[in-house]
């Protein structure tokens, strides 16, 4: 029994390892609507900012979010990696997808805005060429970061505002906790329970039933039961009464970037 | 001989024991083959959709280049026929490929249409007065999203095909897989020269292997 307890948390442990080496790195998830983790905007327009970005997702339930980093952290191309970073994030509501994220590098002088699958109506390509061309960049070029982001999250609200109907309240408020899939609990309880059948009729027999063919076939069953039971905890996200919650939106690389 | 029924007893049960725990093993691992499959499947459709959303912008873009005063008109001949040659090869659009040789024939007619179309945008930086237009800033800035897409649903697609393959070939799915008719799938090869810049090979006088000069219709 012990012998095969260590098995499976050998194999939990495995499992969770692999998982950590096979992700990239990707900054946490930002706690605010508007992030400026560079300090290049005042703090008056970051609050202004958050507050208006915060109550359009209350308004239409679209998340909008913008986030300014002094450098980009990877070796990829800026729209590879801010895809990624927008998709593990889960930026917009699930089922509509109806995210937005405007990343900024500001050592780089390069930002991008990648627009969630159910955006990409209201925000085509070519119009987030314009407001990252017209709006943000030339005033970023005068040195005028708070008018640039004013105007360039002015400008993506005008465009998305009519796509989507809010509910009055943000993910991180409502923060409720989806009670998790059981169904995938139950052939788990299942195996259990005849493990438990045998380790206790192979007890009764003596040794004959204690064999290492079949502890190791059921030590790989229950572990591989355990493993695919993780893929599935990944859903839920909690937060505060205030602050930023991805609801569970997907990228598909739409948007545009540019450079000032 | 009482010891000789009590084992014969175990025995059963212990038979009978593995065999639910094989029927049970079977099915689930037949429910989670299908649902992976069916993810695959699903991603298949959405590599085929941006790329017939770049398809769809080639008559567009080829009206509005060709407006521009001499444009390259061997520039514009290759992206007529290399969205000839895309229009031609056959794929199944419902389910992911399982021949390795239909996904390489349609990955490969997708990236002469690629090649071809950030050609074009080099060529074009020798005229100034087109770039200059919104017209063709908006047709840029769909070609550059159009090509963001697709690398983020290849992307995606290899890693739904992956974790399949994985769960086919994974003990004990093993045994049932090829039974029950599932097979392993072909990935998309890394194009090599897609990770690089474009290389501008001013050398437009070969002809492409497709021979066909007519621009298809989407």
């Amino acid at each position: 029994m012990r012998w095969l307890t260590r098995n499976f948390l050998a194999a939990l442990l495995l499992f969770c390892a692999g998982v950590t080496l096979a992700a990239e790195v990707i900054p946490s998830l930002p706690a605010k609507y508007f992030n400026d983790y560079a300090g290049v905007a005042s703090t008056a327009t970051a609050n202004n900012l958050n507050r208006t970005l915060e109550d359009f997702e209350r308004a239409t339930s679209s998340q909008i979010l913008v986030v300014i980093y002094p450098t980009m952290p990877s070796d990829s191309s800026i729209e590879d990696y801010t895809v990624r970073v927008a998709q593990s994030w889960r930026v917009g509501q699930k089922g509509k997808d109806n995210g937005a994220v405007l990343f900024i590098f500001s050592q780089a002088h390069k930002m991008f805005l990648q627009v969630g699958y159910g955006l990409e109506g209201a925000l085509p390509d070519a119009l987030c060429k314009r407001i990252i061309a017209d709006e943000i960049a030339p005033r970023f070029k005068a040195g005028d970061f708070d008018g640039g982001l004013t105007a360039g999250v002015n400008a993506i609200l005008a465009a998305t505002k009519g796509e989507y109907k809010g509910t009055g309240q943000t993910v991180a408020a409502a923060s409720r906790q989806d009670a998790g899939d059981h169904s995938s609990i139950v052939p788990f309880v299942i195996m259990v329970v005849v493990f438990i059948l045998i380790f206790s009729v192979s007890r009764r027999c003596g040794t004959l039933y204690r064999g290492n063919g079949t502890s190791s076939v059921l030590g790989g069953w229950i572990s591989s039961g355990g493993s695919s039971g993780g893929n599935w905890g990944g859903g839920g996200s909690s937060g505060g009464d205030s602050g930023f919650s991805g609801g569970g939106g997907s990228f598909g690389g739409g948007g545009a970037g540019g450079s000032w | 001989m009482k010891k000789f029924i009590i084992g014969g007893g175990v025995l059963l049960v212990i038979t009978i024991i593995v065999v639910i725990i094989v029927v049970i093993a079977g099915g689930s691992s037949y429910n989670h083959l299908v649902s992976l499959s069916q993810e695959t499947d699903k991603q298949w459709a959405q590599v085929q959709n941006v790329y017939q959303r770049r398809a769809d912008l080639v008559p567009n873009l080829v009206a509005t280049v060709s407006g521009a005063a001499n444009f390259e008109k061997s520039t514009l001949t290759e992206i007529a026929d290399a969205r000839a040659s895309v229009g031609k090869v056959t794929v199944n659009t419902s389910s992911a490929p399982t021949d390795p040789a239909q996904l390489a024939a349609f990955d490969k007619a997708q990236g002469q249409l690629g090649t071809a179309l950030s050609r074009l945008l080099v060529v074009s930086e020798n005229y100034p007065q087109l770039r200059a237009t919104d017209s063709f800033r908006d047709l840029q800035a769909q070609l550059e999203g159009t090509e963001n897409r697709i690398s983020v649903e290849r992307e995606r697609f290899n890693q739904v095909v992956q974790s399949y393959n994985t769960a086919v070939k994974s003990f004990p799915t093993v045994f049932f897989a090829g039974m029950m008719g599932f097979q392993p799938k072909p990935y998309f090869a890394a194009a090599p020269d897609a990770q690089s810049a474009p290389k501008v090979n001013f050398d437009f006088n070969h002809n492409s292997p497709g021979g066909a000069t007519a621009p298809a219709q989407p």
